[in-house]
């Protein structure tokens, strides 16, 4: 087993055409069997994905088993050709498109996950209030979303098909909301301008007005802040705190 | 204490117990009387302008946003303003009753009111729908903002204390004290109707609460600036309305659109006004700071222009009253054409006129479709500019020359637009209410309303001259009186060529009245034949029409006299059918102006001497334009036995059966009057008496012909106010159809209406408020009693009646049967359907007293075929 990747709480590793998710004893062992129903749920609508190969614990660690894919991730041909990154982000839209005209009807919805973060955010009663009364008034839609869905959570095999990983945020739901998450993902990763980029041809590929997928940025972003991270609290609250009248 | 009088509403349970406790209240407060509920309104709005200082306070303290002063002018204006509008309004009970037409309007509550209060203007908000639930008679629930709370419920509070002691039920106002989502939902959807203010995710969830809302939104108010504008006054009133209370009002401008040939000096009088033009950079930096993706900054709302420069890292005067960033793009993506509910202002420099509009257009549709637009102008210098401006604004207010914020919620620098603090935006924005909201927003209005009948009329030519010989005295008073140079003879060529009209020419000679004759009438007229007369008519120009015959020459001078009188007249319009003559779409045009009209009857049955009805063919579609309108009644008609003498035995026979069909019709009618019963009866009467000799010898029995003479023109003048029925509506069309005579259609179908008609229990009765009950066959025994036909009940006397008619028909020599008359089963057959809708639909249907089905009108005319009555 060789160790391919090491986060604050997981660590996976590859042992032979399997990959395999540890993670440590804080983990809710809910979250993690929930982490790998969706990947099984996500499987059956024929997406490009890593199949769920067994749910298993290893020294008395829960543990994911997939299939290991062989390539890079897109993150890191975007790093290594910086040439082609408008060939990398069209890919990367197209992709993330393909997923969202994908149903997948037993997922959990994303409002009600949306909802939750925003009780569980620090926030003052108005800005919480604002922020439900926001959500409160989105449309309901049932696209598959990822909720995480940023280049470093696809491969690109050798062949160039593209694989979508780590299914832990899935739910069904808003396009734009989940367009609204990559933005600010990229915000985060401080490319300020590949995020401008993606979320003009986003709202382009995808016929949507901007201020559409903007709507729910204040609510993305204090989501976001559950996860932790103090510095970017700040910032994360800065773009929650807005009125509507 | 306070606890103990007011318990906590923070969650589900308490909340259920509130809603119960204010049901409790509406209830019993729907009770009280219009004085009452004033004289609670009156302290209520009292209370509360007495505490307009400490309100504002409280709301400037608790929330960050806004100006004191600003705010005690709004809870003024909540409290006096909407009490002066609504002291003397009825909210209770009958508002409105006429008793002559039996409409009372009764307003009941609506019950219990869900309030959702916004942070901007908390303590005037709750102020204004608290005094208008408390004047119509509702519960209301508030739902505030949780950062303005305090000072909402503190306001909520005040009015309520003030109504209880005033009278009011305790509980008429609740409040929720800890708010959330939740609460806020459940109020929503428990209450009976809400008042939504806030942004597009309030009105949202409101729409989607199943309740009835009442909801507003947001706003983003261009002010166009022309070159006619009074600058001063349209510069200042701007900074008027834009600081007031720091731009939080939503109909405030947010955006100022100066047409170029002013722009400078608009610009110059802001600047020299104390507001801040920013530098390029400057404006970036602002823009960075007013809209975060798209949305308004919280840290912004209501703050002064100092504070958001500084928060923007830009340096102006504490004293700055607005900040102006000079844009152009009016795109979403111009952080300046958003609303920005604080002191900062948006400038465009338009072109022209027309780029201004356009510009105003776009700024509304992406930010503030249905709310509020504003324009300065002088509106004698360019009127049409301000047509052109408030067509095309998609906002339910646009104000001219005006501060928008003081504008908007009227009373203040208009005094016609309702004074209120919600501002209705139409569908443009989602709502239901386009108006600002008033007491009658929150009231439902009963209306109830008591049965009456139609006006009915009893019409007549002016004047109806009779007697036998009477025609050359007359005719004296064309000449005499009326003094008429020029008159047209309408006639059929067998009158003309025979010399029947020498008497008229000779009169109208003697009179020194020139005139000519058309005499080209054929049976059932046509629209070629009558358009030749009019032709003729145009170019001889007569002031006298005299039309002289039977029904086809009377008919045919009709229409040549529409056509004269109004060269452009569509048939398909004027015979359009109609439900009621008073009701119909089509406007008959006036006649008279160029001719007058005399008819002149030359046989006994048609009536259409005294009658307002033409019947004319379209020789090509071959489509019939039965026309009907009082327009069309003659001026004077003659009748003189002199004329009728030498009618043929047929003539005779079928045009008095049809005075017969008249006057049965016009007896049975729905329309039916004490007016033309007499009428009626009196010419069935004579009719019954008189026909058989007319008929056998027409040519020397004067007075057999004088008494069918006047026995048709009666049934005329019943028909031409009571109306026909279904005999009618199925003799035109077998007449046309099959060419049978008019009078034999209706002989050979009257049997069988009178039948259909007396049902006491028909499939339909007709749709008219007197006629209240089928009582048709009672009404055809008082005509055998009239007749003298004897019976022992209803049933008895219509069969006696149906056996008179069929001995008189008899008599002179009419056939029982369709069949009798010619006509093939396989062509009646075969035009069956056709002839049965079509006679379903023709005008004489309306007034039936018996509402047809097809297959019963169809059933009938089987029946008449083959002379076999099968019951229908």
């Amino acid at each position: 087993m060789v160790i391919i990747a090491e986060r604050p709480r997981k660590t996976v590793y590859r042992d032979g055409d399997r990959c395999i998710k540890t993670f440590d004893a804080s983990f809710s062992k809910a979250d993690i069997l929930n982490e790998a129903l969706n990947q099984a749920r996500v499987e059956e609508t024929g997406l490009n994905i890593p199949r769920l190969r067994g749910v298993t614990t290893i020294d008395g660690r829960w543990a994911i088993e997939y299939d290991f894919i062989e390539g890079k991730t897109l993150a890191q041909l975007m790093e290594e050709n910086p040439d082609k990154l408008d060939e990398y982000l069209n890919d990367f839209i197209d992709l993330q498109l393909k997923m969202h005209a994908e149903r997948c009807p037993s997922l959990g919805k994303l409002k009600d996950k949306m909802a939750r973060k925003l009780k569980e955010a620090d926030l003052d009663d108005t800005t919480r209030y604002d922020l439900e009364m926001r959500l409160n008034g989105l449309p309901t839609h049932a696209k598959l979303c990822h909720g995480d869905f940023n280049p470093s959570n696809i491969i690109v095999r050798p062949d160039g098909e593209m694989f979508i990983i780590d299914w832990s945020h899935a739910t069904q739901g808003n396009a734009s909301a989940d367009a609204a998450r990559t933005y600010l993902l990229f915000y985060l990763a401080e490319k300020f301008d590949l995020a401008e980029k993606y979320l003009d041809k986003f709202c382009f590929k995808s016929h949507t007005a901007k201020p559409y997928v903007q709507k729910w940025m204040p609510i993305v972003a204090a989501s976001q802040s559950v996860k932790g991270n103090p510095e970017e609290r700040e910032f994360l609250l800065s773009w929650a705190s807005v009125v509507e009248y | 204490m306070e606890e103990m009088k007011y318990p906590i509403v923070d969650g589900a349970e308490s909340f259920e117990a509130l809603l119960e406790r204010v049901r409790a209240a509406e209830r019993k407060f729907a009770s009280y009387s219009q004085e009452e509920v004033d004289k609670i309104f009156k302290a209520a709005a009292v209370a509360a302008n007495r505490a307009r200082i400490p309100l504002a306070k409280m709301a400037v303290e608790e929330t960050g946003m806004g100006v004191v002063e600003d705010k005690v002018i709004k809870n003024h204006f909540a409290s006096e303003y909407i009490y002066n509008a609504y002291r003397d309004a009825k909210t209770c009970g009958v508002i409105e009753e006429d008793k002559a037409y039996g409409i009372k309007k009764i307003a009941e509550p609506v019950g219990v009111i869900a309030a959702v209060i916004p942070t901007t203007n908390p303590t005037s908000t709750a102020i204004f729908k608290t005094l208008v639930s408390l004047k119509t008679r509702n519960g209301i629930i508030i739902s505030p903002h949780p950062r303005a709370k305090k000072s909402t419920i503190a306001a909520a509070k005040l009015v309520l204390e003030a109504a209880v002691a005033a009278g009011a039920p305790e509980d008429i106002i609740g409040w929720i004290d800890v708010p959330s989502l939740e609460l806020t939902n459940t109020l929503m959807r428990e209450a009976d109707l809400i008042l939504a203010t806030g942004g597009p995710g309030m009105v949202n969830a409101a729409y989607s609460s199943g309740t009835p809302a009442v909801g507003v939104g947001a706003g983003n108010t261009p002010a166009i600036i022309t070159e006619s504008a009074d600058l001063t006054l349209a510069v200042n009133s701007i900074i008027h309305s834009k600081t007031f209370d720091n731009g939080m009002i939503c109909a405030s401008e947010q955006s100022c659109i100066a047409l170029d040939g002013v722009y400078d000096k608009v610009k110059a009088e802001f600047a020299a006004r104390g507001c801040y033009f920013l530098s390029p950079e400057e404006t970036d930096k602002v823009r960075k700071v007013i809209i975060v993706n798209g949305t308004v900054n919280a840290k912004i709302v209501g703050q002064k222009a100092h504070r958001i420069a500084e928060l923007a890292g830009v340096s102006v005067p504490e004293s700055t009253k607005i900040l102006i960033g000079e844009v152009e793009s009016v795109e979403l993506a111009e952080a300046f054409a958003h609303e920005k509910l604080s002191p900062v202002l948006a400038m465009y420099r338009a072109k022209s006129f027309e780029d201004a509009v356009q510009k105003a257009e776009r700024l509304i549709a992406d930010g503030g479709f249905g709310h509020t637009s504003s324009i300065y102008i002088n509106e004698l210098v360019e009127p049409e500019n301000l047509k052109e401006f408030y067509s095309r604004m998609k906002t339910c207010r646009v104000l001219v020359n005006t501060p928008a914020s003081q504008g908007g919620i009227g009373d203040l620098y208009n005094f016609k637009l309702t004074p209120s603090l919600t501002l209705g935006c139409g569908s443009w924005g989602g709502n239901s209410v386009s108006e600002n909201v008033s007491v009658k927003h929150l009231v439902n209005i009963k209306t109830v309303a008591e049965r009456r009948e139609n006006m009915l009329w009893f019409r007549a030519p002016d004047k109806v001259y009779f007697k036998k010989g009477c025609l050359p005295v007359a005719l004296d008073e064309l000449g005499k009186v009326l003094g008429k140079k020029k008159a047209f003879i309408v006639t059929d060529s067998f009158l003309y060529k025979a010399g029947y009209t020498k008497p008229i020419t000779d009169k109208l000679d003697e009179l020194g009245i020139t005139h000519t004759t058309f005499y080209n009438v054929e049976p059932d007229p046509t629209l070629r034949c009558a358009k030749e007369g009019a032709k003729l008519m145009a170019s001889f120009e007569p002031d006298v029409i005299i039309a002289f015959g039977g029904g086809s020459a009377m008919d045919a001078g009709k229409i040549m006299w529409v056509l004269y009188e109004h060269p452009d007249a569509d048939f398909a319009d004027m015979a359009m059918r109609f439900s009621d003559i008073r009701k119909r779409i089509y406007t008959f045009p006036h006649m008279g102006d160029k001719a007058y009209f005399v008819a002149i009857s030359t046989s006994a049955g048609t009536g259409s001497e005294v009658t307002p009805f033409a019947v004319i063919t379209d020789e090509e579609s071959g489509v019939k334009y039965p026309l009907a309108d009082y327009e069309l009644l003659p001026d004077m008609a003659i009748i003189d036995a002199d004329m009728h003498m030498t009618a043929p035995k047929g003539l005779t026979a079928a045009s008095g059966i049809d005075a017969v069909t008249h006057a049965l019709e016009a007896y049975a009618s729905m329309m039916a009057t004490d007016y033309t019963d007499g009428l009626a009866l009196r010419a069935l009467k004579v009719i019954f008496e008189y026909l058989p000799r007319a008929y056998d010898n027409g040519l020397t029995d004067a007075v057999a012909r004088e008494k069918m003479a006047s026995a048709a023109t009666l049934a005329g003048m019943a028909f031409a106010n009571a109306f026909l029925g279904v005999c009618h509506s199925m003799a035109h069309k077998l007449g046309a159809f099959h060419h049978i005579a008019h009078g034999i259609a209706n002989a050979l179908l009257i049997d069988e209406v009178l039948r259909f008609n007396a049902a006491e229990v028909p499939t339909k009765m007709g749709t008219f408020p007197q006629y209240d009950h089928p009582h048709t066959l009672a009404r055809y025994a008082e005509i055998a009693d009239y007749l003298g036909l004897g019976g022992k009940d209803d049933s008895e006397k219509l069969e006696n009646l149906i056996k008179a008619i069929d001995e008189l028909k008899e008599r002179v020599g009419i056939k029982k049967t369709i069949a009798d008359y010619g006509v093939t089963e396989e062509a009646f057959l075969s035009t069956l359907d056709e002839m049965t809708e079509n006679a379903f639909d023709d005008q004489c249907t309306g007034a039936n007293p018996r509402y047809p089905l097809m297959s019963e009108l169809k059933q009938m005319y089987l029946n008449a075929y083959y002379g076999k009555h099968t019951e229908v």
